[in-house]
């Protein structure tokens, strides 16, 4: 089992709503943007399956496969269509 | 019974025209006339000759009249339009309105003077006193007496002196054309920003009539254009703001059909819509049209903002981000989410503002940008290529932009409406309780929530037509089936919604 490490976690749109939050410091065993949404996915009920969601680790948009690494700032962005 | 629009060339009756209006259930009457005044320009004038194309301009009054009638829900309208000579003070122009309430009779008689000044062909000599009699074309003498008071180095002076822009940037900004679609929340903050800077050339696409939930934020219209269409009152809007730029509008809806073409005369297009449907195929369109696109959307207090230019390999689009398109009710649109007026407003002027240092050569800095105006905190994103990106990606997989899914059935048509089903097999998939209300007609019944395509018995080259309620649900199940193979599936665009004919009330009545 992986050790767990410090994330920064921001949140935007429908996602900032269902979590409540706009941002947080979490301690976490994810290694990449995928596994941590899972675990968010499961702690606020999110609704917006991975496949539609938009990742940026460090202020660069990324895969969700990107390897995470201690003290990174994720950023999770919903589409979102208003106009 | 007198024609809505007529010619004269004896003088006007005014008191017999407005007796001849008197109608039982108005309640206001408002007139307009115009007069022939001593001067133009600065030259003494002492008379006037009126030369009338008879045909065009009698049909095209009649049709102004028309629009008015329809627009604004008045009780009746008439105009009467002068031809010959006309001394000083002689009235050229007349125009009545009876309505109910003074409101809609003081904004028809405004629409029917507007637009006769602007589309009937009639040309007017002037007699001057002290120098040759001159002819001049009446819609260009309305052009040529607004624009006459300004002089561009002083409207546009004081961003002249910014350093980026100069007399040289201003050039660039005059020789810019830019397509704005969408004439929304974002558009109108968007093209006043346009205007405004003096972009040369403005596209304005929008198939919308203006609706009282519109008015929080659409600023460029008032609450006494309810019913008007956005385009054509965008661009008087605009027009009246900076009348040295050309503006041309497209009120029809943007397709896969008809976009090619609307591009082709643009440098810069900005997508100011408000679904996802029309975001991916603007996207898709820049992709294989070539152009740069800036494309913004907004959700409750937060926007987010996408700068991509097809010519620059560094940048990613916005299927990078989100492949596929959003499945419908995954994701909150301004009517379901809620909006606040001053977020569109923002992000449209943001989007002016990149399309703007687009052309003047300066950076336009992160390609993507969400700002939560609650907390106030922005988050300037990078956006490469994403390798995997099915339009702009390594192995793209999209070839072309999405066929036309939908079939769009121009507003009061009733008749086209209701041959659809002779044309179509119609396949409804509202919910049970929906259809507790109204029915559609020899229609199908298959609930989205409930959609087996097993079940349909149709062979996969006849052709489909999905209703719902918006034609958010019908353009998914569409495309649902065309994926299966019905190549001809199609959705009806704005759904029931838009072609309320289509509906049958149900009679009986509904159980407690």
């Amino acid at each position: 089992m992986a050790d767990k490490k410090p994330l920064q976690i921001r949140y935007f749109a429908i996602l900032r709503e269902q979590s409540g939050v706009s941002g947080e410091q979490i301690e976490s065993t994810a290694s990449t943007p995928s596994e941590l949404y899972d675990e968010l996915s499961n702690k606020y009920a999110f609704t917006l399956p991975p496949k539609m969601i938009g990742v940026a680790v460090n202020d660069k948009f990324a895969d969700m496969s990107t390897p995470l690494n201690e003290n990174d700032v994720i950023v999770f962005i919903p589409p979102v269509a208003g106009g | 019974m007198s024609d809505s629009f007529e010619i004269y060339s004896s003088e006007i009756d005014c008191a017999a025209l407005s007796d001849a209006l008197q109608h039982d259930s108005a309640g206001g009457f408002v007139s307009f006339e115009g007069w022939v005044r001593d001067h133009n320009e600065g030259h003494a004038v002492s008379a006037l000759e009126y030369e009338v194309f008879h045909d065009l301009a009698l049909s095209e009054g009649k049709k102004v009249i028309k629009e008015a009638l329809d627009k604004f829900g008045i009780v009746n309208a008439r105009a009467v339009h002068r031809e010959g000579r006309l001394h000083i003070g002689e009235c050229a122009v007349w125009i009545g309105v009876v309505a109910a309430h003074r409101g809609e009779a003081f904004t028809a008689c405004r629409y029917i003077i507007d637009e006769l000044k602007h589309r009937l062909p009639i040309w007017k000599k002037e007699h001057y006193l002290h120098r040759e009699a001159e002819w001049v074309n009446c819609q260009h003498c309305h052009n040529h007496a607004k624009t006459s008071r300004l002089e561009a180095d002083e409207f546009y002076g004081r961003q002249m002196i910014l350093p980026q822009i100069g007399a040289q940037g201003q050039e660039k900004l005059k020789n810019a054309s830019i397509l704005v679609i969408g004439a929304g929340g974002l558009g109108s903050t968007a093209l006043l920003g346009l205007a405004g800077a003096g972009i040369g050339t403005i596209g304005i696409a929008d198939y919308d009539t203006i609706s009282p939930s519109n008015l929080h934020r659409q600023i460029l219209y008032s609450a006494e254009n309810l019913g008007e269409d956005k385009a054509t009152l965008a661009k008087r809007r605009l027009e009246g703001l900076n009348p040295m730029i050309d503006i041309r509008t497209y009120s029809e809806k943007v397709t896969a059909d008809n976009i090619q073409d609307l591009f082709t005369d643009y440098d810069i297009i900005l997508d100011c819509t408000d679904n996802f449907t029309a975001k991916y195929l603007i996207n898709d369109a820049a992709h294989f049209y070539n152009k740069p696109l800036i494309q913004s959307s907004i959700y409750q207090f937060e926007g987010q903002i996408l700068t991509l230019d097809p010519n620059d390999k560094d940048t990613g689009c916005l299927r990078c981000l989100f492949p596929q398109i959003p499945e419908p009710g995954m994701v909150g649109d301004c009517a379901t989410a809620g909006v606040l007026g001053t977020v569109p407003m923002l992000f449209g002027t943001l989007q002016a503002n990149q399309a703007i240092k687009k052309i003047l050569g300066i950076e336009t800095g992160s390609s993507f940008l969400t700002f939560d105006l609650i907390t106030l905190q922005s988050q300037p994103l990078t956006l490469p290529r994403n390798p995997s990106c099915p339009l702009c990606g390594l192995a793209p997989h999209l070839a072309s932009v999405e066929p036309n899914l939908e079939i769009i059935i121009p507003t009061k048509d009733d008749q086209a409406a209701k041959s659809l089903k002779n044309n179509y097999t119609l396949i409804d998939v509202r919910e049970g309780a929906e259809l507790q209300i109204n029915t559609v007609e020899d229609a199908f019944h298959m609930p989205l929530s409930a959609f087996d395509m097993n079940t349909l018995k149709a062979p996969k080259d006849k052709e489909l037509l999905v209703i719902c309620e918006h034609g958010v649900r019908s353009l998914a199940a569409a495309r649902a089936l065309r994926k299966a193979g019905w190549e001809k599936a199609y959705s009806l665009a704005g759904g029931l919604h838009a072609v309320p004919c289509l509906r049958v009330s149900k009679d009986e009545d509904i159980p407690a």
